[in-house]
């Protein structure tokens, strides 16, 4: 039977389930749309594993992103960890020398920075979004481009332009006065892509010590267009790892590996059948004290498995 | 006079000084995002988050009843200087024309405009019974901070999650009832008694955390709006200490220039290194506080800011230089209405995994040290 480490990132727009074996080759990987319905979508991504895979024994359980602490509580993982450290784990583990992370994302963005294989100091981006995949994706259906195309009509623009990039709003009032100045849509559309890289760079990388080797994963990596951006502002080659959009998961499978293989922990996994377990959350204020803590309660078939958010213990304790 | 202020860090030691001056205090609700949402409604949209806050918390001590509202003004260069103002228009706005809003600035900056005010609060109490029990409230806020400083000790080391924040709680409720000197030091003594019994486990002197918490003095002392970063590092293993406990500010700001401890003017010194005009707010103090604390060995700094808050945006563009030149990762955080709690605690999180790698070498191995603690804090949650 197959042994292998599942990793799981759930994030705010896309749910990525990976399995890798003991040499952290990716034996599976799946990229679901979160939709607002986490639990569901770690069902899903679980369930597709299996089929995929047939009888496989879990060794470990790794769980990252904004969904954290919901996947683990679901699947019974041995190891919760943020994303940022599970990117940089799985980056590291591809490109050994890397020095710069650029992580894009729909709905977010980071910069991490590695030396001598540590994460030295990193940024994520806050509240705009004019350094986000949402950015292009919004831009695109502006334009009326299927986003799949974005990169190669990029690519095929002969001139520069550049569209002012500050923020989508701006960006927007940009573009339609550049198409009236007779521009390309293709010529356009690497300038959004120039636009996004130095809103990113200047936002989220602002007063960072940017150093080659340069790696570019997330979503966003897939488009062409952004990396002959990134390569033209940085003057240097760009690694796009093969698993680029699904290295949160891969990291955090990863670290359940690393933690299970020095501890000789047996896993919490709650097997497979967790697809068909009835989970439900709920959330309520706590009276208890002047603090009024929001408690995450979560429960499989009706018994609670896990809580948080109480600042006291109380109901943490409690199980 | 029915008497209310803004919830900053513990109240109670507010509500004391009140009580001492035998007013009919009404206690002001600890922030919500009910406040928020009321101090958002009512503020200006450009306005930074303490303001919006502390006006989110007039009102709703105002529908609990209160008539007078008293604070502390700003001054320097910052809009902080304005607060008392904007929020006294806003009420008049609003049409709350009876409610009185009592501003203390600072008294270096008109003694007689102070004297006015401390007449005006000081509710007929004759003097000496005044300065008495001001000399009691003085302790109170000491022995106070003295005690959440050893909280802030012991959390992360805590055997029971959550034991040390009940204790913390318990204390507060018991300092809530001390009506004297005398009672005071024995509510210490017991106090520190219960801190010390709680178990803990013991960490070895090179493997300990230390963060030191600095920025803007409203996002620094309060916890529902910073989301109570000090027990969310001390719940990571973390020991922190803030730049501000009100026991020093009131040595800074309110007793007299002569009597003050030198540190505060050390801090100033080492904050001018990188800011030499006032440009006011805490500017100064939190640069001088991020070197402190790395003289102290200290191995990270979190640095709080309420978005555009100008002053700390200052700050926030001197921090790459800072932390390259003096050697110490910092954490800028900007607070706002809408900061995600996940996205925070991401930052957090990832923080402190950096801090811990760079202390403990630059092997792979690093990580899987870090996780296997982790995983033991974090699994608490589940079954
Ligand atoms: S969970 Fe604990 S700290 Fe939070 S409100 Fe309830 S009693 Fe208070």
């Amino acid at each position: 039977m197959k042994e292998i480490y599942i990793g799981v990132d759930v994030g705010s727009v896309s749910t990525n389930v990976v399995a890798i074996d003991r040499n952290v080759n990716v034996l599976f990987k799946t990229y679901i749309r979160t939709n607002g319905q986490p639990i569901d979508s770690v069902k899903e991504g679980v369930k597709q594993l299996r089929e995929a895979l047939g009888d496989v024994e879990v060794l470990g359980v790794g769980t990252t992103g904004s969904g954290r602490q919901l996947a683990g509580a679901i699947l019974g993982a041995d190891v919760v960890k943020n994303e940022i450290t599970a990117h940089a784990i799985a980056t590291i583990h591809f490109v050994p020398d890397v020095r710069t992370i650029f992580e894009i994302g729909g709905q977010d963005s980071k910069i991490i920075i590695i030396k001598d294989q540590m994460v030295v100091d990193f940024a994520m981006n806050t509240v705009c979004a004019a350094g986000t995949g949402s950015f292009l994706d919004h831009q695109a259906e502006r334009l009326k481009i299927p986003i799949e195309q974005f990169g190669d009509l990029a690519l095929s623009a002969t001139r520069p332009v550049r569209i002012a990039g500050r923020c989508t709003v701006f960006a927007e009032s940009d573009m339609i006065a550049k198409q009236q100045f007779g521009f390309s849509k293709a010529e356009i559309i690497r300038g959004l892509c120039d636009a996004l890289v130095r809103n990113y760079l200047n936002n989220v990388g602002r007063g960072k010590n940017l150093e080659p080797p340069f790696v570019f994963q997330g979503g966003v990596a897939a488009n062409k267009g952004i990396r002959a951006a990134f390569e033209r502002e940085l003057q240097s080659k760009i690694i796009v790892p093969e698993h680029f959009n699904v290295m949160g998961a891969i990291g955090s499978a990863i670290l359940a590996k690393n933690y299970i293989e020095k501890t000789n922990a047996k896993t919490n996994f709650r097997g497979f059948d967790a697809a068909d377990i009835d989970f439900s959350t709920a959330s309520f204020e706590c009276k208890g004290c002047s603090n009024r803590c929001e408690v995450v309660k979560v429960s499989m078939e009706g018994k609670v498995i896990a809580m948080w958010g109480d600042r006291c213990g109380k109901w943490t304790n409690s199980l | 006079m029915k008497v209310s202020f803004p919830y900053m860090g513990s109240a109670i030691v507010y509500k004391k000084l009140f009580e001492f001056l035998e007013h009919e205090v009404i206690m002001p609700p600890k922030p919500t995002q009910r406040t928020m949402d009321l101090g958002v409604k009512y503020s200006p949209e450009f306005a930074c988050i303490p303001l919006k806050m502390v006006m989110g918390t007039y009102l709703e001590a105002i529908e609990k009843g209160a008539k007078v509202l008293v604070t502390s003004g700003g001054h320097g260069p910052c809009r902080a200087g304005f607060y008392g103002d904007t929020h006294r228009n806003i009420l008049k706005s609003l049409g709350y024309d009876d409610i009185e809003l009592i501003i203390f600035d600072a008294p270096q900056d008109s003694w007689r405009a102070f004297f006015r005010n401390v007449q005006k609060i000081r509710n007929g109490v004759p003097w000496h019974k005044v300065i008495n029990r001001m000399y009691t409230l003085y302790r109170f806020v000491q022995k106070l901070d003295e005690l959440e400083k050893m909280v802030q000790k012991i959390r992360p080391y805590e055997v029971n999650k959550g034991q040390t924040t009940q204790v913390w709680n318990q204390i507060q409720e018991r300092f809530d009832k001390i009506k004297t000197r005398k009672e005071l030091y024995k509510v210490y003594e017991e106090c520190k008694q219960l801190l010390f019994s709680i178990p803990t486990r013991k960490v070895d002197e090179k493997d300990r955390i230390r963060v030191g918490i600095v920025g803007e003095i409203y996002v620094v002392m309060e916890s529902s709006i910073n989301f109570g970063i000090e027990e969310i590092l001390g719940n990571l293993g973390v020991e922190v200490e803030r730049s501000l406990y009100l026991f020093e500010w009131i040595n800074d700001n309110l007793v007299p220039w002569i009597l003050r401890p030198k540190r505060f003017k050390e801090i100033i010194k080492k904050g001018q290194r990188y800011i030499k005009i006032l440009i006011g707010g805490h500017a100064v103090e939190t640069v001088g506080h991020i070197i402190d604390f790395k003289e102290r060995g200290f191995d990270g700094i979190v640095h709080l800011m309420p978005f555009a808050c100008l002053p700390e945006l200052v700050t926030q563009s001197l921090i790459p230089k800072i932390s390259k030149e003096v050697d110490i990762p910092i954490l800028s955080l900007p607070i706002d209405e809408q900061t995600g709690k996940a996205n925070m605690l991401t930052r957090i999180e990832a923080f402190i995994d950096l801090l811990k790698n760079r202390k403990r070498g630059k092997t792979k191995e690093v990580f899987i040290d870090n996780i296997q603690e982790h995983v033991q804090e974090e699994r608490v949650v589940m079954v």
